[in-house]
């Protein structure tokens, strides 16, 4: 169970996450405790709709839309610098060039209940090609969820487990290790809800994210963030029962109603230029999944 | 009452493009109570009008429908305020001029100070000259606060406009002390080249003979570990080094800072942050795994206590993921062919291990109308409390590797995480929906409640 500070007072309705609460406009408090700070994190202030709320930017960034989350992660480790997607340290402050480019295996981290040996890294598993299941790979965990419990150990010192050999390519969860000692960031700033100054600067949520933005709606052809930026929209249940829907990145009143899987080559769906040059008008809004703007 | 320090909420501000003078409307959304799966409802909020020439909030009004772009088909901007509030003897509440005057303070003691960043040409060409920054400095006052991104690289006399900070004038009406971010346009600039001037929607202003992100490519970096992941993600050539034609945007992230004089020296003082991303096109729609997970998970921890758990918090979830779910061709999504071709998803993305290409469910199942239908009797039954298997179809975090079938059909399905893996919810998120009684049972029951067998042999499909 968390051992955190909780909240002093409940303005909240009991139940019901916070989160929604903001966006239903039903939290909206005029006083709050200054240590709730969850409540301070929900807060949604006069006048700003819920797409101000971090509840409405999307986290499985990859690189993301809003912000590339994974940068808050780079500098959690005081004297390196990891990559924002992997357990690669690609940066160090002097007293620590030792670990450029090595990779981070594990992290020995401080608990209640005694010590989290949290690995960092996963083999990576399933059938090949000729439907054997053999190890595949080996991958870094996304920091969020690997670092879950070492947020607690801001700072304070932990047990870090680096590669004994500089490792530019991925490495398996068994790769020989050396310890070094390493200080942990405070992730937020004292008494408050807001991420702190020194572990990101100004530029650095949004420095891995497509240049310029528009490029990626068009290049990258993989849904996972529909709730924002949709894929399947005005569908209806055709005759067979089955859905019958568009692409939202299909040119409109192109005849009858169907899917235009994405390709590049295909004149059916908007093009680089449609996201250069006319973005706003070739983007539809979405609501109840039908064009609405 | 003495203010013993100084918060500016919300601590983060997501900021929206778009080139509408009009910024959008303030609305609520809401879940019908008599269809807890269905589109959540849009209802105008009460909105703060401003007057950007005098700094006033002018009037304020509740709108009785949302629209997200002005009549002329521009996109409305999403421009957030960012509220002062004081620590008076352990609680928080709003700075207004009287609690300022209660401490022999006026607002003309307050300052305000906003930096923001566009560091992606930074990112991947690693030369400081390519970081893009804006600082309005310390400001009183009520105008408007352009914020200028200047870069070593652009040509003499150019940058981009991020936007603009504003510190509204309190009134009688409106006595709090706050801030308007208002974000760029959306407009893209990049370098001279005849050839794609009409793309440059914002101009040209990077200096090819000073700055290399114009004919940069990942493909130059040492060792090749270091780009981006994705990657290459920048406007390119499209050639075999996906040489960069030098766009750049008018996304940025920063820090809004609030500061109070007395006596020339701040006695008080706090920051926030803020971003400037796209417009969120599906305003009735929530993404399952949100940056406000990871922030309360970093806050809390990733194990809710006992009376955090609830089920409303476990409905919100499928709730999120139905609503992605919703809008995608899931069809396609699965690895489904179409039109004599596979769709870029996990199952062709899952081919970079060497894996089997095989559609993730079996085809027949996926339509989005049935997996609609297979969220709804999930909700269903969790709701009635006989969804005691659901925990056990859940992903969890150190099982994004499993990309045997089994592992690839857990939830949530279809989605990329931010390893590049399939996506697993935060450990907090999940936490709480086995906390709420959600796992009992066994591996087989959800599987048998939920999915059945893929129908092609595993390794019988190929690109």
């Amino acid at each position: 169970m968390s051992t955190r500070v909780r909240p002093r007072n409940r303005t909240a309705r009991a139940g019901v996450p916070l989160a929604v609460q903001a966006m239903e406009g039903k939290f909206a408090p005029k006083r709050i405790d200054s240590a709730a700070l969850h409540e301070q994190l929900s807060y949604r202030a006069a006048g700003n709709p819920p797409g101000t709320l971090p509840t409405s930017a999307i986290s499985n960034c990859f690189p993301g839309l809003e912000l590339d989350f994974r940068n808050v992660w780079k500098k959690l480790f005081d004297g390196i610098e990891m990559h924002e997607a992997d357990n690669l340290v690609v940066g160090t402050d002097p007293g620590h060039e030792d670990l450029r480019f090595h990779r981070l295996v594990k992290v020995t981290i401080p608990g209640p209940e005694g010590n989290i040996h949290q690995p960092i890294i996963v083999n990576v598993r399933g059938p090949n090609t000729n439907g054997t299941e053999i190890d595949l790979g080996a991958q870094a965990l996304e920091w969020s969820n690997a670092f879950a419990e070492l947020v607690a150990a801001g700072g304070q010192k932990v047990t870090c487990e680096f590669t004994r050999e500089k490792a530019t390519d991925p490495v398996g969860p068994d790769a020989e290790t050396r310890r070094v000692t390493l200080l942990v960031r405070k992730f937020f700033e004292p008494e408050s809800a807001v991420i702190a100054r020194d572990l990101v600067e100004p530029g650095q949520l949004t420095q891995s994210l497509c240049s310029p933005w528009q490029n990626d709606y068009r290049e990258c052809a993989c849904y996972y963030w529909a709730a924002s930026r949709p894929d399947y929209v005005n569908v209806e249940t055709g005759p067979q029962g089955n859905s019958v829907g568009e692409n939202w990145m299909q040119v409109r009143g192109s005849g009858s109603k169907q899917y235009q899987p994405d390709d590049f080559q295909s004149p059916g769906l908007f093009t680089y230029e449609d996201m250069f040059r006319r973005w706003e008008k070739v983007l539809r809004f979405e609501i109840a999944g039908q064009d609405t703007d | 009452m003495t203010i013993r320090g100084l918060r500016i909420l919300p601590p983060f501000a997501i900021g929206r493009l778009g080139s509408s003078p009009e910024p959008l409307e303030n609305y609520d959304v809401r879940v019908a109570e008599d269809d807890p799966l269905g589109f959540r409802q849009i209802h105008g909020a009460e909105t703060l009008v401003v007057d950007r020439h005098r700094g006033t909030i002018v009037r304020s009004y509740t709108p009785r429908s949302i629209k997200f772009k002005d009549a002329g088909g521009r996109v409305k901007p999403v421009a957030p305020f960012l509220e002062v509030w004081a620590d008076v003897d352990g609680v928080l509440v709003p700075l207004t001029t009287s609690l300022l005057a209660e401490n022999k303070l006026s607002v003309d003691d307050v300052e305000w100070r906003a930096q923001v960043g566009n560091l992606k040409a930074f990112r991947r060409t690693n030369k400081p000259p390519d970081r893009i920054e804006a600082d309005t400095g310390w400001f009183r006052g009520h105008g408007l606060h352009l914020l200028t991104g200047r870069c070593e690289n652009f040509l003499r006399g150019r940058s981009i406009p991020f936007g603009d900070v504003q510190f509204i004038s309190p009134g009688r009406k409106f006595p709090e002390i706050r801030l308007r971010f208002t974000p760029a346009k959306g407009l893209i600039y990049g370098a001279k080249k005849r050839s794609q001037e009409g793309d440059l929607t914002g101009g040209v202003v990077y200096d090819t003979r000073r700055g290399t992100w114009s004919g940069y490519s990942d493909s130059y970096a040492r060792p090749t570990s270091i780009v981006t992941a994705p990657s290459p993600i920048y406007a390119n050539l499209d050639d075999p080094r996906s040489t960069s034609r030098g766009y750049l945007d008018d996304e940025c992230d920063g820090i809004v800072e609030v500061r109070i004089m007395a006596d020339k020296r701040p006695v008080l003082q706090a920051f926030a942050r803020i971003g400037a991303g796209p417009p969120d096109f599906a305003p009735d729609s929530f993404p399952v795994r949100t940056v406000a997970d990871e922030l309360e998970q970093a806050l809390l921890g990733p194990n809710p206590d006992n009376d955090e758990v609830s089920l409303e918090w476990t409905e919100e979830i499928i709730r999120r993921a139905f609503e992605t779910v919703r809008l995608q061709n899931t069809a396609a999504l699965n690895g489904n062919p179409i039109d004599g071709g596979v769709a870029n998803s996990m199952s062709t993305q899952d081919t970079n291990w060497n894996r089997a290409q095989e559609p993730i469910m079996a085809p027949a199942i996926v339509d989005s109308k049935a997996l609609q239908a297979l969220h709804q009797s999930v909700f269903a039954a969790i709701r009635s409390g006989s969804a005691t298997w659901f925990g056990q179809v859940l992903r969890k975090f150190d099982e994004v590797g499993d990309l045997t079938d089994r592992g690839r059909r857990k939830m949530p399905a279809m989605m990329r995480g931010a390893d590049g893996l399939h996506l697993a919810l935060t450990r907090r998120q999940y936490n709480a929906v086995l906390g709420s009684g959600n796992k009992q049972a066994t591996s087989e029951d959800a599987r048998a409640a939920t999915f059945t067998a893929p129908t092609t042999p595993p390794g019988k499909e190929t690109e």
